[in-house]
Parts: C-alpha cells; sequence; structure tokens
C-alpha cells in the first residue's frame, strides 16, 4: 500500500524518466566505447566482461551513484514543499514506514538501472566478443553484487534526504560525499568500506575472498545504515 | 533599484543558507588526503614534476574535475529553490524591477560563489602545503603570484559552464532533470577534454585548463595546450547564448 501510495506521488516528477535517462546514459558509455577503441579492448587477453567492466565501470557507477542521491533528494523534496509531510504524518503510517516505502520504490528504480546497463554490457559483449559460454551467469553475478553493495548508498542518501528540509542541503551532503568515494584509494581495504565508494567496486576485478568480504561489509552496512535512519526518525519525531 | 544593490539583496538571501558548510567540508576532504599521502609528491620523478608543483596541481585536478562543478550546481539548486519556497519568486517579480536584471544579478551571486569556492580552496592549499612541508620538511609552498594566476584562471575559464548550469536551473521546472543533467554532464568531461572538440564542452573548461597546466610543469608529459583561438569565440557565443535564453525564460512560469 505505502509502496503505490509512493508510485502515485512520484507522477509527473520526472523520478521515473530520470532514472530510465540516466540508464540509457550509463548504457551508452560501453557502447560508445567499444565503438571507438574496440582494438585496444579486444587485444585484452581477459574475460569479455571483466574488459568492458573494467574500462567503464567507474563512470557507469559514479552516473549511478549520482542519480541515488539526486532520486533520493527527489523522493523527500515531494513531502517537504508545500509542507506535505504534516498531511502523510496524519495518515496511519509510522514515519518509518514512509521511509522504507521510498527506499523500497529507490531500490526498484536501481534495479531497472542496473538491467538497463547489464542490457548493455551483454550486447557489447556478445557484438565485439561473441556469445560466450556462461556469459548470463557472469552478467548476473556481476549486477547481483552491484546492487547489494549499492544498498547502503541508497539508505543513507535517503536518510539524508529525510533530515534536511531544504534539498539543496542533501543534494551538497550527498554531492560531498561522492566526491569523498572518489579520492578514496581502491587499495586500501578498510577506506574502501565507504558507503558511498561500495558501488565503484567490481565483482570480476576481485578475487573469491575479497568479493565476499565486500559483500559482507555491502550487507552490514545496509543493515546498519537502516538502524540509523530508524534512529534518525525517531529522534527527530520526539523533538517535533 | 541598481544592479549592485541587487546583488545584495540576492546574496543576502542565501546568507543563512549554511551553504558556507558544506564549500568547508569539501574543500577540507579536497587537501586532506593530499596532506596524508604528501610523501607520494617525491615519486613523480617518471612525469618529471616538481614535488612541490605535483602537489598543487593534483589536488586542483581533484577539484576542477568534480567537485567544484558539482558544488555550483548545488547553489544553483539552492537559488532556485530559495525563490521557490513558499513562492518567493512572485513578490520579487512583482518589484519595479525588470527580470533581466533580477536573473542577472542570480547569475552574478554564482558567479562570486565560484570565486570564494576557489579562493577558499586557495586558502586550503596553503594551510594544507604548510601542514605537509612541517611532516615532510621539504618547502611545498609555492609563490602566490602564481597560486592566484592559476585561481584566477579556473575562475575565468568556469564563467561559461557556471551560465550553462544556470540555464539547466532556471528553463527545467523539474528539479531532478536540471540536476540530473547537471550532474551527469560533469561525468564526460575526463572523456572530452582528450578529444579535438574540447572547446565545444564548457563543462570541460577548468578541468582542461588545470590539465594543460599539469602538461607545462611536468617535462616528460605532455598534454593539449590551449588554443585561444577556437576557445575564445566558442566560450563566448555560448555564454552569450546561455544567459539570452536564461534571462528571457527567467519567471516565465510563473507569471503564466
Amino acid at each position: 500500500m505505502i509502496v503505490s501510495l509512493e508510485c502515485k506521488k512520484l507522477k509527473r516528477t520526472g523520478f521515473k524518466a530520470a532514472f530510465f535517462g540516466g540508464g540509457i546514459l550509463a548504457a551508452a558509455v560501453p557502447a560508445l566505447n567499444m565503438a571507438f577503441r574496440s582494438e585496444a579492448y579486444l587485444s585484452m587477453d581477459a574475460p569479455p566482461v571483466k574488459i568492458l567492466l573494467n574500462a567503464n565501470w567507474q563512470m557507469m557507477a559514479m552516473l549511478n551513484v549520482l542519480l541515488i542521491v539526486a532520486g533520493a533528494c527527489i523522493l523527500y523534496h515531494i513531502e517537504y514543499a508545500d509542507h506535505a509531510i504534516r498531511k502523510m504524518r496524519t495518515l496511519p503510517f509510522s514515519e518509518s514506514a514512509v521511509f522504507f516505502g521510498k527506499t523500497a520504490v529507490l531500490v526498484s528504480a536501481c534495479i531497472l538501472l542496473l538491467a538497463i546497463e547489464a542490457a548493455s554490457i551483454f550486447g557489447c559483449s556478445v557484438h565485439w566478443f561473441g556469445p560466450a559460454a556462461g556469459l548470463y551467469r557472469e552478467i548476473l553475478k556481476n549486477f547481483g553484487f552491484f546492487l547489494l553493495l549499492m544498498l547502503p548508498a541508497i539508505l543513507l542518501s535517503l536518510a539524508a534526504a529525510s533530515v534536511c528540509r531544504n534539498m539543496w542541503t542533501a543534494l551538497g551532503t550527498g554531492v560531498v560525499c561522492v566526491f569523498a568515494a572518489t579520492m578514496i584509494p581502491a587499495q586500501n581495504f578498510a577506506l574502501s568500506l565507504f558507503p558511498f565508494a561500495l558501488p565503484f567496486r567490481t565483482f570480476s576485478d576481485l578475487s573469491g575472498s575479497a568479493a565476499r568480504n565486500y559483500a559482507i561489509a555491502g550487507a552490514a552496512e545496509t543493515v546498519g545504515a537502516a538502524a540509523l535512519a530508524i534512529l534518525i526518525l525517531k529522534i527527530r519525531r520526539s523533538f517535533e | 533599484m541598481n544592479f549592485a544593490s541587487l546583488i545584495g539583496v540576492e546574496w543576502g538571501k542565501l546568507r543563512r543558507s549554511k551553504i558556507f558548510l558544506i564549500l568547508v567540508l569539501a574543500t577540507v576532504i579536497l587537501w586532506t588526503p593530499s596532506v596524508l599521502n604528501s610523501e607520494l609528491n617525491f615519486g613523480m620523478q617518471a612525469e618529471g614534476i616538481s614535488p612541490e608543483n605535483n602537489f598543487f596541481i593534483q589536488g586542483f585536478l581533484a577539484m576542477t574535475w568534480f567537485l567544484f562543478p558539482a558544488v555550483m550546481i548545488v547553489i544553483t539548486v539552492l537559488q532556485i529553490q530559495t525563490e521557490r519556497t513558499d513562492h518567493g519568486i512572485l513578490k520579487m517579480l512583482s518589484l519595479p524591477v525588470r527580470t533581466t536584471k533580477l536573473c542577472m544579478a542570480k547569475f552574478a551571486v554564482l558567479v562570486l560563489f565560484a570565486a570564494i569556492q576557489i579562493l577558499m580552496s586557495v586558502g586550503t592549499y596553503y594551510i594544507s602545503a604548510a601542514v605537509a612541508s612541517h611532516i615532510q620538511s621539504y618547502d611545498f609552498l609555492l609563490p602566490p603570484l602564481f597560486v592566484f594566476r592559476e585561481a584566477g584562471m579556473i575562475w575565468a575559464s568556469s564563467i561559461p559552464m557556471l551560465a550553462v548550469f544556470w540555464l539547466l536551473a532556471v528553463c527545467i521546472q523539474t528539479p531532478i532533470f536540471s540536476i540530473g543533467t547537471g550532474l551527469a554532464s560533469i561525468v564526460p568531461s575526463v572523456l572530452m577534454i582528450n578529444t579535438k572538440a574540447w572547446f565545444a564542452y564548457p563543462m570541460a573548461y577548468p578541468f582542461f585548463v588545470i590539465t594543460s597546466e599539469y602538461g607545462r610543469l611536468a617535462a616528460n608529459f605532455s598534454t593539449a595546450e590551449i588554443d585561444l583561438i577556437p576557445w575564445l569565440p566558442t566560450a563566448a557565443l555560448i555564454t552569450a547564448a546561455c544567459l539570452t535564453v536564461s534571462c528571457l525564460r527567467f519567471g516565465q512560469a510563473e507569471r503564466r
């Protein structure tokens, strides 16, 4: 019920179109890269999915994280603009239910985003490298991993958006966090666990145990971020 | 009301917005890794750049590629949202001031914020260079004349980019599209500076200026030179076009 309500509120905000457009833009990155510089990549000796993700994922992940931050801002902006949140509070929903309704919407939007990107990686790999056995599995594994590592960033940017009455404060915080993530060296495991840096990691580039560590960290941070968000909402409710 | 007092009014609206907190946070995050990894500056013999130049240029590269344009987008959101909240724009439009003037005053404040952000980065650069000099016992400080010349170049080259961001903020009524288009336009600037058509992409200008400065300072690393001839006319044309359209469109949705 709450999710369908959230979807209804998003009409005319351009949310779905933005994610769809963002997905197309991100999907164009590997296609354009291969179209212009295919010789450089075709001569590499590695699985196609790994080559494609190594060459393009940083830019695609950047687009994804920026879309998550902007999407989270919009999801709460529609509540704060014209004091709609006051009406929401009179309804028989708890504020954390509203928060998780919004999370569900943002996660589904990210699944759409990743599906478009996965289709593009699949298309590029079949078109330029030829069909290969186990391609589906490889792509599914990689994109499942991406989705898991995106969850902490999704929850935290929504938590920031729920705290900030003004959209630009949440956006500014998100942008600074994304920038901090780009400054973090990938070799440093402890620092690369920063929630906004996780979506830049790729499954195919990590060894089995490192990938498992990142997956555990992603799951743990998701639970932590959800708990933090509930706590923030509860504290704020008691002061208002 | 003259233009200067209009800028004063626009500035006053943003004074209590706590935007400075975000600017300070951003510059601190920008320079902290440079101080922590200051020993890496000594391993740049292959590029042929001196440690103090490398310290300076790496920080400003990180700033111009993402942080500076992204923070400018946040400021355009701030300016537009401050007017839209509680329909403040309606009161502004009812004043005996031409909308063109109002629009240009807001743009002037945006340009002013760009200068503030760059100056804050320069200030933090000097603090962090002093700290790094103390840690490494090596003088990382560069002469102010050189640093301010670079800062001035970044600022001047960012004006066309700011005009594009302002156009996006004014013309696109749906916030997610104006933010999304702006942020998405920053990402390809890394690719654009390596193409021959870099001068047609305003979002890449500040980054291009610093990259080409890097090539000038590093003896063994060549980057594209700045060609003033296709660049300056194109940049002037883009700026003029963006500002004209945004002045024409400013407040149009509210006046309907």
